[in-house]
C-alpha cells in the first residue's frame, strides 16, 4: 500500500512537471518582458544574456555603467581554467556589495565581495565555459548599481572539466592549505593577498558533486569585519585573493575565516606591517 | 538513410554556399583561397629554412609562424620540423621536390611537441619521422589538445589536419643519415623535453625552440631555470651558425644571449610581482622594458607567460601559513 502510494505519487509528479514548467514558462516569460520595460542602458558588449544577467543579479531601477568600475582581464584567457580578473572600483565611495557575473557560464554568478572596512578592489581568477561578457556591478548606498564590464575571448569547457587536483592521490590531505601575505602598497595601503587549496568543484564535471569554498570574511584584531565574500561554483581551484583591507598605520591583525559547502572552516591570522607615510 | 543522390545534390547545395560566401568582396581573409606561399632561403651550404612570421597564430598566418628547415645530405634530404598543419606539410613537401628535385627524404627530426613544430607530420612517411622519447611522448599526450586549440586559433588552415608522434625514437648522440652525420642534443626548459640538433659538416645548430631571435619567447610549457641551464649548454657548444626556432638566423649567438636576457627578466618581475602580492592583472601591467620592444609579439607574449608561470611561483614564493580547522 505504501509502495502503491509512493509510486502514485511519482507518477502524478510526473504528470505534473510538464504543467509546471508551463506555469513557470509563461511565468518566467511575464518576467522578461517585465525586464524589458526596466529601460536597462544598452550593454557595450552587446551580451545577449545583458537582460537577463541585469535582471537576475542587479536588481531594482537605477543601473548606469560606470567607467569608475574597472574590470580588468586579458582579452583572450590563456587557461580557461584560471583566468585572471582584477575588478578595481576603488573611486566610488559608498560602496555596500560587488557582484559579478560571467553571462555565458553554466553558472554565471562568480562572486559577491563586501568590502566594509576595505577599498572596493578585488584581484581572483575564475573558470570559463566559453568566450563571454564580464559584468561587475557595484551597488552603492542609495541602491544604483554602477556597471563595468569586460569581454574574454577563451576555449571551452573550464567550467566542466575535474579540477587538476583530482588527478593527484589523496588530495583531502592538503585541502585548506593556506599560502598568505599581507604587504603595503606604495601608497601606504594594506593588501593582502590569499591562496588557498580547495578543488572548487562545479558539479557540473561527470561524477564530482559541487564542492566549492563559499564564504571568507576579513575580520581585524577586535572582531569587525573589513570584508565579506561569498564565493560561487566559476571561482578557480586553489581560490587566490587579493583584497585591500583598511589597517591602522601602526600595522595590525587579520582573521580571516573560510568555509565550504560541505561545512569544513579554516581559519588563520595575519599580520600587516606598519605603513609609512606616502 | 540518405541516398548518394540526395548526398550529392546536398553537397552541390554547400557548394555554391561556399561559393557564395567566398565570393563577398568583403570576406573575411580565412575565406580566401589558403596558400601558405612557403619560400626556401639558402642560409649555409645545401641548408634552407622557410621562414614563419614574427606573430602569434591568427586567421592570416595559419599558423606558420616557425622556421622549419631541410638539408640536402649525399642520398637523400632531411628535415628539421614540420610546421603547424597538414597543408603546410604538403607544402613543404613540395617546396622540398621543387628545390632539390627526385630526392627522398629520408629523416624528418622534431625538435618538440609544440604543434606549430610538429602538425605537418602527417605527410612524411612514418619510419622517417623521429624524435627523443620525451618529444613523442609529450605529442601523444598533448597533442590532441593542442589539435583543438590550434582549430580554434587558425580555422579552415587546419583542415585533415591530425596530430602523428615520430615512430623512431633517438637517443643516440649522433646519427648518419644519408652519408651526413647529425648531432643530437637531449635538452629541456622550453618543454620538458627538447632537442636540438647540429649539422657536423656545416655546423648548423638547429635549436628549436630554446632559442628566439628578435621574437619574445613563449613558456606555455616552461621551466625558466632548466631553459637557462640548456642556453648555458648551447652557449658552449661548437657550431657555425643557429637557426632559432622562431626569428632570423644567427652567426654570433645573439639568439641565446637575448632569450637569456628576457627570460631572466621575466623570471625577476614575477617574482617581486608575487612577493608584493600583486594580481595576476597587475602583474600583466608591467611595463616591458625597451630593450625588448624590438621582440616581436613581446607585449601579447609577456601576459601569456604571467598566466603560465604566475600560479606556480606563488606556490613557491608565499609563506605556507597555519590554519585552524
Amino acid at each position: 500500500m505504501n509502495t502503491m502510494t509512493i509510486v502514485g505519487k511519482t507518477f502524478s509528479k510526473r504528470l505534473m512537471l510538464p504543467v509546471i514548467t508551463s506555469i513557470v514558462c509563461v511565468l518566467t516569460t511575464g518576467l522578461m518582458s517585465f525586464a524589458h520595460a526596466r529601460d536597462l542602458p544598452p550593454d557595450p558588449y552587446e551580451s545577449v544574456m545583458w537582460e537577463n544577467m541585469a535582471e537576475r543579479f542587479f536588481p531594482g531601477d537605477k543601473v548606469i555603467f560606470d567607467e569608475r568600475v574597472k574590470v580588468i582581464a586579458p582579452q583572450s584567457a590563456e587557461d580557461q581554467f584560471h583566468v585572471p580578473l582584477t575588478i578595481d572600483a576603488s573611486e566610488i565611495s559608498d560602496v555596500v556589495e560587488v557582484v559579478a557575473v560571467a553571462d555565458l557560464n553554466p553558472i554565471p554568478h562568480i562572486l559577491t565581495f563586501r568590502p566594509k572596512k576595505a577599498h572596493a578592489f578585488l584581484g581572483f581568477r575564475l573558470k570559463l565555459q566559453q568566450a563571454t561578457a564580464i559584468h561587475v556591478g557595484v551597488r552603492t548606498k542609495d541602491d544604483v548599481w554602477h556597471i563595468g564590464a569586460a569581454y574574454i575571448d577563451a576555449a571551452g569547457g573550464g567550467c566542466t572539466a575535474p579540477a587538476a587536483v583530482h588527478g593527484t592521490v589523496n588530495w583531502m590531505s592538503t585541502l585548506g592549505q593556506t599560502r598568505a601575505l599581507a604587504r603595503r602598497d606604495a601608497n601606504g595601503d594594506a593588501r593582502m593577498t590569499l591562496r588557498m587549496r580547495h578543488p572548487m568543484d562545479t558539479g557540473l564535471a561527470s561524477g564530482i558533486p559541487a564542492f566549492f569554498m563559499n564564504t571568507i570574511t576579513v575580520r581585524d584584531q577586535n572582531q569587525e569585519v573589513l570584508a565579506e565574500l561569498e564565493l560561487f561554483e566559476p571561482v578557480s581551484e586553489n581560490p587566490t585573493l587579493t583584497i585591500k583591507p583598511f589597517v591602522s598605520k601602526n600595522g595590525g591583525l587579520l582573521e580571516v575565516a573560510a568555509r565550504d559547502n560541505e561545512g569544513h572552516e579554516f581559519g588563520f591570522g595575519l599580520s600587516v606591517p606598519a605603513g609609512i607615510d606616502p | 538513410m540518405m541516398t548518394a543522390d540526395v548526398q550529392k545534390s546536398r553537397r552541390a547545395f554547400l557548394q555554391s554556399l561556399a561559393v557564395g560566401c567566398a565570393c563577398c568582396a568583403y570576406g573575411p581573409a580565412h575565406a580566401r583561397l589558403l596558400d601558405y606561399k612557403l619560400a626556401a632561403n639558402e642560409i649555409a651550404s645545401d641548408t634552407w629554412t622557410v621562414y614563419g612570421a614574427s606573430e602569434y597564430f591568427n586567421f592570416d598566418n595559419g599558423g606558420n609562424i616557425v622556421n622549419v628547415a631541410f638539408i640536402e645530405v649525399p642520398d637523400g634530404v632531411v628535415v628539421v620540423d614540420t610546421g603547424p598543419s597538414r597543408r603546410y606539410g604538403e607544402a613543404l613537401l613540395a617546396l622540398i621536390e621543387k628545390t632539390i628535385p627526385g630526392k627522398p627524404v629520408l629523416r624528418v627530426y622534431n625538435t618538440h611537441h609544440h604543434p606549430d613544430h610538429c602538425f605537418g607530420n602527417q605527410v612524411f612517411e612514418s619510419n622517417t619521422l623521429a624524435s627523443s622519447q620525451g618529444v613523442i611522448d609529450n605529442i601523444k599526450l598533448e597533442g590532441d589538445g593542442f589539435a583543438d586549440n590550434l582549430y580554434r586559433l587558425v580555422g579552415d588552415w587546419m583542415r585533415g589536419t591530425a596530430p602523428v608522434a615520430p615512430g623512431k625514437v633517438l637517443d643516440a648522440k649522433t646519427e648518419v643519415v644519408g652519408g651526413r652525420q647529425f648531432s643530437h642534443f637531449y635538452l629541456s626548459g622550453h618543454t620538458s623535453a627538447d632537442l636540438v640538433i647540429r649539422d657536423d659538416e656545416t655546423g648548423v645548430l638547429f635549436s628549436g625552440d630554446l632559442a628566439f631571435l628578435y621574437r619574445a619567447p613563449t613558456t606555455p610549457h616552461a621551466d625558466i631555470a632548466q631553459w637557462r641551464t640548456s642556453l648555458g649548454v648551447l652557449a658552449k657548444t661548437d657550431r657555425d651558425l643557429i637557426l632559432p626556432g622562431h626569428g632570423l638566423i644567427d652567426p654570433k649567438g645573439e639568439s641565446l644571449e637575448q632569450t637569456d636576457d628576457y627570460l631572466s627578466w621575466v623570471d625577476g618581475t614575477l617574482r617581486d610581482a608575487v612577493s608584493q602580492g600583486l594580481t595576476m592583472n597587475e602583474a600583466m601591467a608591467l611595463p616591458i622594458p625597451r630593450r625588448f620592444a624590438g621582440l616581436g609579439v613581446v607585449q601579447t607574449e609577456y601576459v601569456r607567460s604571467v598566466s603560465h608561470l604566475y600560479a606556480r611561483l606563488e606556490d613557491n614564493l608565499m609563506p605556507l601559513i597555519e590554519i585552524t580547522r
